[in-house]
């Protein structure tokens, strides 16, 4: 606000805001605790992760249990799979929607635009029909292939394209490039902030998908990251306790939050942009 | 001479085609062509096994009549009730709070937006280990406070109640991170002439900034509406969407039909009420948004 | 032969015409400055002969070859755009080096050719910079010397001062005027200030609605006009058009008489007159103010302003038609006052009801 509040309302509503980032931080500082505790406490009471002696026993389990770094490097391969797609195909049919003319071209693209109101669950049960007569199912491909179709990307690179100035192709094309040459060169080079926050909205949403890698990747070793936890959590009986559990959840959260605090001002940018 | 304009242009178009070309494969393979023979299964009864009998509307039918099925779409809506106004009016406070350049807001502001990061199996891990009667955070709490716990995700009214609260703690960082940047774009001039005039915070709050950020607050709702009438995750891993079916959602609904009984164009059937729901909220959000610039 | 031509060129956007056989040659070493209104089709002629816009009939030549179903790297042309187009992802010396890398230019002789232009244009500190760390004047620099060190055979300017200051704009004119007596290239320069056109151009051409009016150099356009547009575009304040009530031929020169019956004689032979109706163009300095009762009529003033070298005095005849005079810096005359005037309509122009210029040759 342009102005500051004072008196008991100002009091108030620090207050409130104390509140809400008590609520927001206890789950994450519970869990942090949890998996700090040996499993023998545990078993006690969880009341004992309020106070030491804490451990790093649990971590130390994961590097002993091989699947959650296989689940991991799948997430990685998965999510860089898809976000390179993305950005690809995105910045080429961005470019080709915002500047070059073909017949059909503005038909195609509100088609294209009518796609970003198709939501996933309306075609995931006959891509999933598809993807089986294909062969697809527990492959690197079927996770990676259905990211790609998403037309926001297109959307927003053709956005991006349309509002850079004509001349500085033109410019290039005196300059004797070819039109592809121009578009890596010149267009490319200049659409990396979109490209940024484009990439970083797509890795996010692929790392943490929960519902298509869990009907596609039904073999264990195909797992992504999302989809081991959820199912060791499913297991709960069967895992090495609580704090492994938690340790877990806290392991896998780790990639996840570096993404984030080093992308932190692209991920702004886009929410900007939407808001705007 | 003409032939020499049609000779340029077509070398346009061609180059124009070659880069559109590989996205709209995609688009037509894996966006299109399931859409269409989604419609398709929902009009027939087919199974995993690739038996199928063409039934018209059938399987709409049986929708209408389905009592599970009425349940899902009413706990979908009530767990939108439950989870969209309470988003946006938070998300508007945390962001009206948090609007200025201190560090603590900075700070804060990291907080309140880190969860939205995390994927759905990790909240809810989070959560259950809060929400659990027999060593949850919270039962420990009322322990000490020599209280009884609470069954939330057992008792069926409880259930999706704290489904929600968990979405809400997930998801309160996109409509926060919306209202901030809409704040950001409210000109400072306007509460510079609010100043002279004398208006006070809640005057300034209710005549300048809400009136600012109207269009802003229109997209947080429609954009919650679509994400939240998708809840699927967070219900099938607390609840599985019991007891009873008290926390069933639309999703989790088609996800039973579609995967673990295999009556697929039944599965299809719904997921096209559930596109409809969507598209109509979209169209809104459009029509909306139209109608105001 | 050398330099540029266009033979009968034309272009339609759908059925809107943009350029209506349009032809035009450049000589080798010529400065020719395009000059007319916004939307007279001068930027769409400029992009035409760079190769942006495809032409739908005639011919563009340069060196004798044709040119027009080149693509724009091919034709041995730069342009200087008005917003200068610098790439700015990419330092001064790279921005000029793109255009000679695409084209297989080697290595020492891109390096040659950037440090020369540098030099000329004194901008050797300016090279590892980006664009955005220049200022205006530094960023039509490099503008200029990214097209110069392509040696083009044609060197075109899209407006490029457009987006200077008033002073820069003074010198930055200077500068080209001096580029262009050291380079002796085939220039082409597109404005729509007519005191660029005049101050900078060895030939003038003169567009209006798609067409060309009038090419000559800078004292044929404002001395003898061809057409009444080309007569009321070029000079500052704009050329007094009177209609002309009637024309008479009855002695060795063509006599008018405007309106208020003011009877005046040209300096056109009798047998130029015309049917329909004629318009007397006088230039402000063929209008003179005297004692009232003393010249060929009578006028009000209605407005004055007062230049310090120079006075506009603006005029209201008494059927209503306006003139602007030109008077010495001190002049006595106040709103409102009566006085003569003396119009010298032998250094005056006569257009017919097609717009062309009685004296100049018929059409």
């Amino acid at each position: 606000m342009g102005q500051t509040r004072h008196g008991p309302g100002r009091i108030a509503a620090t207050a409130a805001l104390a509140l809400a980032a008590l609520i927001m931080a206890a789950p994450l500082l519970w869990t942090l605790l949890l998996s700090l505790k040996s499993n023998a406490e545990l078993l006690r009471g969880t009341g004992t992760a309020f106070a030491p002696p804490y451990t790093l026993q649990n971590y130390a389990d994961i590097f002993g249990h091989s699947a959650v770094f296989g689940w991991l490097l799948n997430s990685a391969i998965v999510s860089l799979g898809v976000t390179f797609g993305v950005l690809a195909l995105s910045s080429l049919a961005g470019y080709g929607f915002a500047r070059l003319r073909f017949p059909g071209r503005d038909v195609i693209f509100i088609l294209v635009l009518f796609g970003l109101a198709i939501p996933e669950q309306s075609v995931i049960i006959a891509r999933h029909q598809m993807f089986s007569a294909l062969s697809l199912h527990n492959t690197y491909g079927g996770l990676i292939f259905p990211g790609l179709a998403a037309p926001f990307g297109v959307f927003l690179m053709t956005q991006y394209f349309r509002a850079m100035p004509k001349e500085l192709e033109e410019a290039a094309w005196l300059d004797g490039a070819s039109r592809f040459r121009t578009f890596w060169k010149i267009l490319l080079p200049l659409s990396l902030p979109a490209q940024a926050t484009l990439g970083i909205f797509t890795f996010l949403a692929t790392w943490n998908d929960y519902w298509w890698p869990l009907i596609s990747a039904t073999n264990s070793d195909m797992y992504t990251l999302t989809v081991g936890v959820a199912s060791s959590q499913m297991n709960f009986a069967q895992t090495n306790g609580l704090g492994f559990l938690m340790a877990q959840a806290v392991f896998a959260s780790v990639p996840i939050l570096i993404v984030y605090v080093i992308f932190q001002r692209y991920i702004v940018a886009g929410v900007s942009r939407a808001a705007a | 001479m003409k032939a020499r304009a049609r000779d340029a242009a077509s070398g346009e178009a061609l180059s124009g085609a070659l880069f559109v070309a590989p996205y709209l494969l995609v688009f037509l393979v894996l966006l299109v062509y399931p859409l269409v023979s989604g419609i398709w299964l929902s009009l027939h009864k087919a199974d995993l096994f690739g038996g199928s009998q063409y039934i018209g509307f059938e399987n709409y039918v049986r929708l209408f009549k389905d009592d599970v099925f009425r349940k899902a779409v009413w706990n979908t809506c009530y767990f939108v009730l439950l989870t969209v106004p309470a988003l946006t009016v938070i998300g508007l406070a945390l962001a009206l709070a948090l609007n200025n350049g201190t560090r603590r807001s900075a700070v804060l502001r990291g907080l309140f937006f880190s969860s939205s990061v995390l994927s759905v199996t990790i909240v809810t891990l989070i959560w259950r280990m809060v929400l659990v009667p027999d060593g949850g955070l919270i039962a420990d709490l009322l322990a000490s406070l020599h209280l009884p716990s609470v069954p939330f995700l057992s008792d069926a009214r409880l259930a999706m109640p704290a489904v929600a609260l968990t979405t809400i703690w997930w998801c309160i960082g996109l409509p926060m991170m919306l209202f901030l940047a809409a704040l950001q774009q409210v000109p400072k001039d306007l509460y510079e002439a609010a100043a002279l005039d004398n208006a006070g915070w809640w005057r300034t709050l209710l005549r300048v900034t809400l009136p600012s950020i109207r269009r802003t607050a229109l997209v947080v709702v429609v954009i919650e509406i679509i994400l939240q009438f998708q809840l699927f995750g967070q219900a099938q891993i607390m609840t599985l969407g019991g007891p009873n079916n008290a926390s069933l959602p639309i999703v989790l609904f088609i996800y039973q039909i579609g995967f673990q009984r295999w009556d697929i164009g039944y599965a299809a059937a719904a997921s096209e009420i559930l596109f409809c729901i969507i598209l109509a909220a979209a169209m809104t959000q459009y029509l909306a948004s139209r109608g105001r610039s | 032969m050398s330099g540029l031509a266009l033979r009968n060129v034309s272009k339609r956007f759908g059925d809107t015409p943009v350029l209506d056989d349009v032809s035009l040659e450049i000589g080798a070493d010529e400065l020719l400055v395009v000059l007319g209104p916004s939307g007279c089709g001068k930027s769409t002629l400029l992009r035409a002969i760079a190769g942006l816009e495809t032409i739908d009939e005639g011919q563009i030549l340069i060196d004798g070859v044709r040119v027009d179903r080149l693509a724009p790297g091919k034709r041995g042309v730069a342009m200087v755009f008005q917003s200068y187009a610098l790439y700015p992802h990419m330092s001064v010396r790279e921005n000029m080096a793109f255009g000679l890398i695409n084209i297989g230019t080697a290595r020492a002789e891109i390096d040659r050719r950037i440090a020369q232009a540098a030099k000329m244009l004194e901008m050797e500190h300016l090279l590892g910079r980006r664009p955005s760390e220049l200022s205006g004047g530094q960023r039509q620099r490099v503008a200029i010397g990214r097209a110069i060190v392509k040696e083009p055979k044609v060197f075109m300017f899209d407006e490029p001062l457009s987006n200077l200051d008033a002073a820069l704009r003074s010198r930055t004119r200077q500068e080209i005027a001096g580029l262009h007596r050291r380079i002796r290239t085939a220039m082409i320069f597109v404005t729509h200030d007519q005191t660029e056109a005049m101050s900078l151009a060895d030939r003038i051409v003169v567009m209006n609605q798609r067409r060309i009016e009038q090419i000559g150099t800078p004292l044929e356009i404002y001395a003898s006009p061809a057409t009444e547009f080309v007569a009321t575009f070029v000079g500052s304040p704009a050329m007094n058009i009177l209609p002309v009530a009637q024309a008479t031929a009855d002695g060795a020169f063509l006599r008018v008489a405007l309106g208020d019956g003011t009877q005046l004689e040209t300096s056109l032979p009798a047998s130029a007159i015309k049917d329909g109706a004629l318009r007397l163009g006088l230039r402000p300095e063929a209008v003179r103010l005297c004692a009232p009762g003393a010249g060929d009529t009578n006028a009000t003033v209605e407005f004055v302003e007062f230049l310090g070298d120079k006075t506009h005095v603006h005029l209201a005849l008494s059927r209503g038609d306006r003139v602007v005079a030109l008077a010495a810096a001190p002049c006595t005359a106040r709103p409102g006052d009566e006085t003569g005037l003396v119009l010298d309509a032998a250094a005056g122009h006569l257009f017919g009801s097609d717009g062309r210029n009685l004296k100049a040759a018929p059409a």
